[in-house]
């Protein structure tokens, strides 16, 4: 088990050096960014070669890189090049707030798609199995930002009952908690019904049902827990990819996450944030993948961790 | 003074297709004796399995109780509800079934598995079940029972885990055991040790057992009386000497002509040429006179189900010519 840990950690430092390679290099394909930096009238060329030296763009590529990465080992993720804060305070200052959204979204995701997902498994081909998939397929099918300001609309503009922006309370947490949810419910009910039909077909189904244990017993007990294995899969990696994937609803909720940060930094050239953000949110995928293997031997005794997980 | 415990009558299982009934088992009627085993035996997809489903309310979904009434003491399981079967489950009528590799729940300890069944049914603390699985344990003869206890299914054998699943079904002493191929999916001398184990075990409880299979070596071992079913009919029941010493329908016959040694029982089944006619395409009159060496004109016509000079009975026209041959249906 400690090993199997130490090699996954072993693991994820090679994953983040690969990907800062990556983001090094594709970060300054956006273009220069003293070319931006200048607000007014044309700079003179001794005022672009001092910023450059101060911003550290005027020594070779390999020794920018080695400061890159020497400061990864420290998690120094270096200073924004416009407003001079620590990057690593700018994401702390975002984080809670993308992490909230991210659960916030995996929570109603939860609470819809899992009943959804078990009822239209339990009574398949009925009426309730068909409404089930309906509501996956528009879940799935629905454009968010659209959901999103409908949501606006009846909840905040209409109704008045709900903030429509920014992170200040819980309350500014539910509308776009849901419409992150919504989409997500989609595609979890889907999956909660395959695997839990899979499993419904399973011998110990009948077994448990010979035993003259309630039905419900029966489906959440014997059934779903088995049936929770791909799910947990599923939404550990959907929360890693929630952490950055959630421009469009932190655009439209004016949400102070992170995704909107790395957003900024890349508009206006910002390497070190965009840097910085990047691999902080490739070491909490990581992480989070982890963390997400270990869980299995925690839900499945068959799997031992760092047997048959990987 | 042999009692019956259970009484199956006329008992018909089937599916709705294109707004028709269509008959898996067709009214068979059988009955158990206390303390007894019952082998039900036939080819694949004879309506074996179907039958003790039908047994414990347990039909797959599509397949519905068509007819018929099964009574066991004074229940009479036609209009049972759910509720009224999930008393039955487990607590008087118990069921064991072909693959123990699956029908362990992989999530959960051998002892959760079995205290489950106990809380279910009895009125006693966590405590009390979890002595009583390990006294099942015990029963069951399992090595280092209290390790056990807290194993997982995969930590153990086929044939370990067919002993677990004995010792759940039994572990609310239920009056009757389904045993639906307990021991297919096990190698021969596992095999032999489980069906040991199962006689030993009826001893000690005084229960009845319906024993499925396809293994006539099995029902030599096993069995006190057989009932012979071919395309969701009864076409033979007999005591386990008749059985062999004197099987009456062709079918039967059939059936023991292709066992080549009683220890030894591969691919007997494909030796009565033909297969067994799926439902909804059955043929008319005798169901087995399309593959059998006998097959005369009056097989046309449904043969009924008459008792022989020995008690058999046997559903087949040949034995349709003597005065102390009575008709019973
Ligand atoms: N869920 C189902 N829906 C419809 N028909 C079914 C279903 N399950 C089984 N059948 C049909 O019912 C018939 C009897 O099946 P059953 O499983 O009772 O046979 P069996 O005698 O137990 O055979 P085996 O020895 O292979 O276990 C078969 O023709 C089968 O195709
Ligand atoms: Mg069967």
């Amino acid at each position: 088990m400690l090993a199997y840990v130490i090699r996954r950690l072993l693991h994820t430092i090679l994953v983040v050096f690969v990907i800062s390679l990556i983001i090094f290099f594709s970060v300054r394909l956006t273009g220069d960014p003293v070319s931006v930096m200048f607000s007014a009238g044309e700079p003179s060329k001794e005022a672009i070669a001092e910023l450059r030296s101060n911003l550290g763009l005027d020594k070779p590529l390999a020794i920018q890189y080695g400061i890159f990465l020497k400061g990864l080992l420290t998690l120094d993720f270096g200073e924004s090049f416009r407003s001079g804060m620590p990057v690593g305070t700018l994401i702390f200052e975002r984080l809670w707030a993308t992490i909230a959204l991210a659960l916030g979204g995996i929570f109603v995701a939860i609470l819809i798609a899992f009943p959804v997902g078990i009822l239209s498994a339990v009574k398949r081909g009925t009426g309730v199995d068909f409404f089930g998939r309906i509501f996956s397929l528009i879940g799935i099918s629905f454009p968010n930002f659209w959901l999103g300001i409908m949501l606006i609309l009846v909840f905040s503009v209409q109704l008045q009952w709900l903030p429509s922006s920014g992170f200040e309370s819980i309350k500014h947490l539910i509308l776009p908690s849901i419409t992150l949810g919504m989409i997500l419910s989609g595609i979890l009910a889907r999956l909660v019904r395959s695997s839990m039909l899979e499993v419904l077909n399973q011998q110990y189904i009948s077994t448990a049902k010979s035993k003259g244990i309630s039905e419900w017993s029966v489906i959440i007990k014997h059934g779903f827990r088995n049936a929770l294995l791909p799910t947990v899969t599923f939404l550990g990696m959907q929360f890693g990819s929630l952490l950055g994937g959630t421009v469009i609803v932190e655009q439209v909720f004016s949400w102070p996450g992170i995704g909107r940060l790395i957003i900024d930094a890349i508009n206006q050239r910002d390497y070190p944030v965009i840097q910085g953000g990047v691999i902080f949110l490739a070491i909490i995928m990581v992480v989070v993948n982890l963390l997400v293997d270990l869980s299995y031997s925690l839900i499945d005794p068959r799997i031992k961790a760092g047997r048959g997980s990987q | 003074m042999v009692s019956k415990i259970m009484e199956v009558k006329n008992l018909q299982v089937g599916i709705n297709h294109d707004n028709r009934d269509v008959a898996i088992v067709n009214g068979i009627s059988f009955h158990l004796n206390k303390g007894e085993t019952l082998g039900i035996v036939g080819e694949s997809g004879c309506g074996k399995s179907m039958t003790s489903l039908s047994l414990m309310g347990l039909l797959p979904p599509g397949v519905r109780w068509q007819d018929g009434d099964i009574q066991v003491d004074k229940l009479q399981f036609k209009n049972f509800k759910n509720k009224d079967w999930r008393k039955v489950r487990g607590k008087k009528i118990s069921m064991i079934f072909q693959e123990p590799m699956s029908s362990l729940n992989p999530v959960y300890t051998v002892g959760d598995q079995i205290m489950e069944m106990v809380l279910n049914h009895e009125n006693v603390s966590k405590k009390l079940a979890r002595v009583r699985a390990l006294e099942m344990l015990h029963l069951v003869g399992i090595p280092r029972p209290n390790q056990v206890l807290d194993e997982y299914p995969h930590q153990l054998s086929g044939g370990m885990r067919q002993r677990i699943m004995i010792a759940i079904a039994l572990s609310c002493n239920p009056e009757i055991l389904i045993a639906d191929e307990p021991t297919t999916a096990l190698d021969v001398t596992i095999q032999a040790q489980i069906l040991e184990l199962m006689k030993k075990i009826q001893n000690q409880l005084h229960m009845s057992i319906v024993l499925i299979t396809h293994d006539l070596g099995v029902v030599a071992e096993m069995c006190d009386r057989v009932v012979v079913m071919y395309a969701g009919e009864i076409v033979e029941v007999a005591q386990i000497v008749n059985l062999f010493d004197s099987p009456k329908h062709p079918y039967t016959q059939g059936l023991l002509k292709s066992l080549p040694d009683i220890n030894v029982q591969k691919e007997y089944l494909s030796s009565i040429p033909g297969v067994v006619p799926a439902p909804g395409n059955m043929p008319i009159g005798c169901r087995f006179a399309p593959r059998c060496p006998m097959a005369h004109e009056r097989c046309k016509e449904a043969p009924p189900l008459l008792t022989t000079s020995d008690g058999s009975e046997v559903q087949c026209w040949l034995y349709d010519d003597g005065a102390e041959k009575e008709e019973i249906r």
